[in-house]
């Protein structure tokens, strides 16, 4: 509680005015208390409420209309979502209709994973492994799915696997894995053969 | 799920989410191409050309960021190769893998066929090494400071010598097994004079500007149905090398002195620059006659069913071209011997050893530390082996073609 600055009571003082700073002192004590007051109970209410109140989910509807919930913590990691938050669009459920239910589940997955607290590092990297330890055509709709949501860790982890599976292959052994069909015209094929014929030798 | 169904929500998405800003374009790709995925029952199931173009079909900037990872972690050879192969996988990662890729002289980086036709980088030199094989007459020039220990060097150039009635060829190829002229491989050549004291260096494509031409006549000829048996090839003449002769100075160093006519000297210069080709082009195409500003240096000469025309290369507009001296090395009392400080890259003593260095007068304009450069190095380190150090503005055939005309040179020289 603040010093009080108490008028000087001179002698001559008549009683009313007295009386009147007595009232003023006693309605800024007052005033401190209740201020005061209120502090505590603000401190100790947001000591209390962090178990009783719940948690904020949002709902994703996947393409065919499957929905999945998904912890507002957890979707903070897409900055799409996180943008529907703070702009409060995300009270209804958020249509998805480029992302298949198989994959938004995945998505929902990692998200929920990468939101964890007390995860070591180490066990995290394995388990990101395994997540895209999966056929290509699913790390293609992860890769499309988190740049469409903007989870920058998932793309990262999703172009990484992509990368270091193109390390280390002839063009025939890139084509094969990733089923492309290459069409050059004959200009650019002979190109191409001279910096395969300069490069493989 | 009802179409009305889907149609109302997409509209209630566009609604609710239209400041939601996305990356590039492809949101609208988005959209069109997951019609497919939200049409009604009947919709086949992803036949395999759907699948085929996916992965072709990926958004640029996706492509790109993958592409940018295996360039990035893949600098030296052979496991650079990849980035070949990314190239040479479809149109559109080839046209990705072409933008991330940069030339020498701006990443230090040998990546394509082409990198060998563009000028070095600046500051640290591209460090390359030659293996003579006297039985074949071959060169090989290799990557890398040193022939390594499993012997998995990157083979840049190769390099035959074919010894004519007046003259003698070096003709370079991509590759160490073929060296006709005709071949897509043939990359350029060094002629000598017959005693050894002057030589011509050619490249199969002229430089940048003339390219532009060359490349509306290449299409011309991709037009035609059929080539024509009796092939034309051309050459360009792009720079001499000639030895001085030492006739009282029996064991003195040679004087060498090297017009390169397709470099500029302004580019050694405060924000000079070189022509830098950007496609490897073979230029296969009808003899022309030779351009009114020729120095005098054509001539048809025949090679089994090919002609060959020998076109020399002017230096655009009114520049000077840039001329190499080799840096003059001190004589060592002690030791007895000329002597130059070849850091530690070359080791035997040899009269073949050189540094070369620009040749500049103060009219040039031209810095000193740039005067101070060692714009190529070449020298022994062992039996047939031979390091080769170049830097801007070479190119890797420049520098490889200099150094076979050491190998030339006749005792007139020494």
């Amino acid at each position: 509680m603040r010093y009080l600055a108490l008028p000087l009571l001179s002698q001559n003082l008549t009683e009313s005015t007295a009386r009147a700073q007595t009232l003023s002192l006693y309605l800024q004590l007052s005033l401190q208390v209740s201020l005061s007051q209120r502090n505590e109970s603000t401190m100790s209410s947001s000591s209390s409420s962090l178990p009783s109140c719940p948690k904020k989910v949002v709902t994703l509807k996947s393409s065919e209309g499957e929905t999945f919930e998904i912890e507002e913590i957890a979707a903070l990691q897409s900055k799409t979502l996180e943008n529907m938050i703070d702009e409060n669009c995300a009270d209804t459920p958020i249509p998805l209709p480029n992302i298949k239910g198989k994959i938004l589940a995945k998505v929902v997955e990692y998200c929920n994973k990468h939101a964890e607290v007390g995860v070591d590092a180490e066990s995290l990297r394995a388990w990101d492994a395994e997540f895209v330890n999966v056929e290509n055509t699913t790390v293609f709709d992860y890769i499309l799915a988190a740049n469409f949501l903007e989870i920058p860790t998932l793309l990262d982890l999703t172009c990484q696997s992509v990368a270091d599976m193109i390390k280390g292959k002839t063009p025939a052994e890139i084509e094969k894995t990733f089923n492309i069909k290459s069409a050059f015209t004959p200009e650019e094929e002979e190109q191409v053969r001279r910096e395969n014929q300069w490069a493989f030798e | 799920m009802s179409f009305k169904s889907i149609v109302r929500e997409l509209k209630e998405m566009k609604d609710g989410i239209g400041n939601v800003s996305r990356r590039g374009s492809e949101g609208r790709r988005w959209r069109s191409r997951t019609r497919s995925h939200i049409a009604p029952d009947h919709a086949a199931p992803p036949s395999t050309s759907v699948e085929q173009g996916r992965w072709a079909n990926l958004p640029p900037e996706l492509l790109l960021d993958i592409i940018q990872r295996v360039e990035e972690s893949e600098t030296s050879w052979p496991s650079r190769a990849v980035v070949v192969s990314c190239a040479s996988v479809c149109k559109s990662w080839r046209e990705i893998t072409k933008e991330i890729v940069k030339t020498p002289e701006q990443c230090g980086k040998l990546t394509f066929p082409i990198s060998l036709k563009q000028p070095g980088p600046r500051e640290s030199p591209i460090q390359c090494f030659i293996k003579r094989d006297r039985a074949t007459c071959t060169y090989l020039l290799y990557f890398g400071l040193v022939p390594s220990e499993d012997e998995r060097d990157k083979m840049l150039l190769a390099a035959r010598k074919i010894r004519r009635a007046t003259c003698t060829d070096f003709v370079v190829s991509l590759v160490a097994d073929d060296f006709s002229r005709a071949s897509s491989t043939y990359v350029g050549k060094l002629r000598s004079n017959f005693l050894g004291t002057k030589f011509t260096i050619y490249d199969s494509q002229p430089p940048c500007e003339a390219a532009i031409q060359s490349k509306s006549r290449l299409n011309k000829r991709f037009n035609s149905k059929q080539v024509s048996p009796r092939v034309s090839a051309c050459n360009y003449s792009v720079g001499t090398i000639s030895y001085e002769l030492n006739v009282l100075r029996t064991r003195g160093p040679r004087r060498m002195h090297c017009v390169m006519d397709s470099i500029p000297i302004s580019c050694l210069q405060e924000g000079g620059s070189v022509p830098t080709p950007s496609l490897f082009t073979h230029s296969l195409d009808e003899p022309t006659s030779p351009s009114p500003a020729s120095k005098g240096k054509d001539k048809v000469t025949e090679f089994s069913s090919t002609s060959l025309v020998d076109i020399p290369v002017p230096v655009p507009g009114p520049c000077e071209p840039l001329v190499l001296k080799n840096k003059a090395p001190r004589w060592h009392e002690q030791l007895q011997c000329w002597c130059l400080n070849f850091r530690g890259r070359v080791t035997v003593a040899s009269v073949k050893n050189f540094q070369l260095v620009a040749a500049v007068d103060p009219t040039h304009k031209i810095s000193s530390a740039e005067q101070e450069k060692v714009i190529l190095q070449f020298g022994k380190i062992g039996k047939d082996i031979f390091t080769m150090d170049y830097r801007y503005p070479l190119s890797a055939l420049q520098a490889f073609a200099i150094c076979l005309s050491s190998f030339d040179t006749k005792p007139a020289c020494e």
